[in-house]
């Protein structure tokens, strides 16, 4: 069961949301999916950025959800710490 | 009443420092959040329905596209994150008939020169201030001014911009140096870019209060004293500890003069976080700005069984039960992580020792490395935040500056 829903989940990332996340320079990748849960790690812009967790919650996760009932959640497994080139970068207004 | 499946919509600049935390905060709640921020989500497209793009500095323009945006999804509340969303929510909260701050309060609120005035013509202790054209000539300008005095821009945060000048002299060269920043500050419209406010410098110690305000009443969430004096010429916050060391009588003084502040302004509903001086004249009223403390600074407030700042404000903006308003027994502070020059950060080593100071929680580091630092007053982010919780403030403070003390940031 999780293997096909690995599948279903991949194709979603390779179709749709690696293309959109792609004109901001980022990437995702999927880590694994256990227990109905997906376990992502972001890359490229997305990874430090100041956004990462509105796409990772009302983009990836909603766009999955609505694609894939069976899934419960999606986890962010990024060490944002370390990214090197975020698109937006949090600060002082 | 709303329910459980209630739609909240979170305007969230693409600078802030709190989506996280917010959008944490929904989550746990069971909040459906539409997300609007200044430049478009890289997945707006595949999800319109949750992600919205808004231009934050045309209320009306955004309160029309939301009002159309909920006549397909209703929006139940709508909360701003930081200081460059709070005018824009009350209009659009006005637009959909929500409980919220009125547009005209939002305003006086967001807007140093309109709060000053609107403060001192009530009565509320507030620094003798003027308002000075940036099209003035800065050394006609500093005959007139009692010194030490503060210049500062109306709209930016965070002491961007603000400078204290003792003598003409340093007046003309602050005013020419605030003059510069100002040019490369997008974020406020224009009459607002144009003009300085001049103000007294109030010597004293600086507080920070953070507040609820519930339907009219100012509910308390903490006082947090600043250790770190706030001299000049720069205005660089570094340590907040809460709860304050001060005398009963002397928080007592503030959270009144702060209620004075809001009622003054009209502020009513939601957060609110007043920056004020205190010394032997009384407390003096600095700032009441209409949203919760900035950066990661909330992370130091647990209220009632472990609620987060941001997961009141969301229930109380959804008109939901406030489970308690009372934060934790633990003293608990932050250090904004100052930038000590300008450069290309290129390393930042120490953090595991940081953390290992006895007291501290968290050494957050949110610059990454290759990136520009721009000290104040320039500058408008932070190395990153240092959280602690012990027993006594006292305790508190001394691992805050301990664990900065093995923090060592190569700038190059």
């Amino acid at each position: 069961m999780s293997a096909e829903l690995k599948t279903r989940v991949q194709e979603l990332i390779d179709s749709m949301i690696n293309p959109a996340v792609a004109g901001h320079g980022g990437f995702v990748e999927l880590i694994d999916v256990q227990d109905n849960r997906v376990y992502l790690q972001m890359g490229g812009g997305c990874q430090g950025c100041g956004a990462a967790d509105v796409t990772l919650k009302s983009g990836i996760e909603r766009l999955i959800k609505e694609e894939i009932p069976e899934i419960a959640e999606v986890l962010d497994t990024t060490d944002h710490a370390s990214g090197a080139n975020p698109y937006y970068t949090p600060g002082k207004a | 009443m709303p329910t459980s499946t209630s739609r909240l919509l979170l305007l969230l600049p693409t600078t802030t420092y709190r989506t996280e935390a917010f959008v944490d905060a929904a989550s746990k709640l069971g909040v459906e959040l539409v997300c609007a921020s200044e430049r478009p989500s890289a997945l707006q497209e595949l999800a319109p329905e949750a992600l919205v793009t808004l231009d934050f500095r045309d209320p009306v323009a955004s309160s029309e596209t939301v009002a159309r945006f909920a006549r397909r999804r209703p929006i139940d509340a709508v909360v701003a994150v930081d200081d460059l969303t709070t005018v824009v929510a009350a209009a659009i909260s006005e637009r959909l008939g929500l409980k919220a701050n009125s547009l005209s309060a939002a305003r006086a609120a967001r807007d140093k020169h309109t709060m000053r005035r609107c403060l001192a013509s009530t009565g509320v202790p507030v620094p003798r201030f003027r308002l000075v054209k940036l099209a003035d000539d800065p050394a006609a300008l500093a005959e007139g001014v009692e010194y030490p005095c503060v210049l500062k821009p109306l709209m930016l945060s965070a002491s961007r911009g603000v400078i204290r000048a003792n003598d003409a002299r340093e007046f003309v060269a602050a005013f020419r140096r605030i003059t510069a920043i100002l040019e490369d500050a997008v974020s406020a419209p224009a009459d607002e870019v144009r003009q300085l406010l001049v103000e007294e410098f109030i010597p004293g110690r600086e507080v920070a209060l953070e507040g609820l305000l519930v339907g009219g009443t100012l509910h308390v969430l903490a006082l947090f004293d600043k250790p770190d004096p706030l001299d000049g010429p720069f205005f660089e916050e570094t340590l907040y500890v809460t709860p304050s060391r001060l005398p009963e009588t002397g928080q007592d003084r503030i959270a009144a003069v702060t209620r004075d502040a809001c009622s003054a302004l009209g502020l009513t509903e939601g957060p609110i976080h007043a920056e004020l001086r205190i010394n032997d004249r009384g407390p003096f009223v600095l700032e009441v700005a209409a949203r919760s403390i900035g950066g990661l600074c909330a992370r130091t407030l647990r209220f009632g069984t472990g609620l987060s700042l941001e997961e009141l404000i969301l229930c109380h903006a959804l008109g939901r039960p406030l489970e308690s308003l009372e934060r934790e027994r633990r003293s608990a502070g932050v250090m904004m992580i100052p930038i000590p020059r300008a450069g290309r950060l290129t390393a930042v080593r120490g953090i595991e020792e940081a953390a290992a100071v006895d007291a501290i929680e968290e050494v957050a580091i949110t610059m990454h490395p290759g990136q520009a630092v721009v000290p104040l007053p320039e500058g408008w982010q932070y190395l990153g935040f240092i959280f602690a919780r012990g027993e006594t403030p006292a305790a508190v403070e001394e691992a805050l500056r301990e664990a900065h003390t093995r923090l060592h940031f190569d700038i190059e």
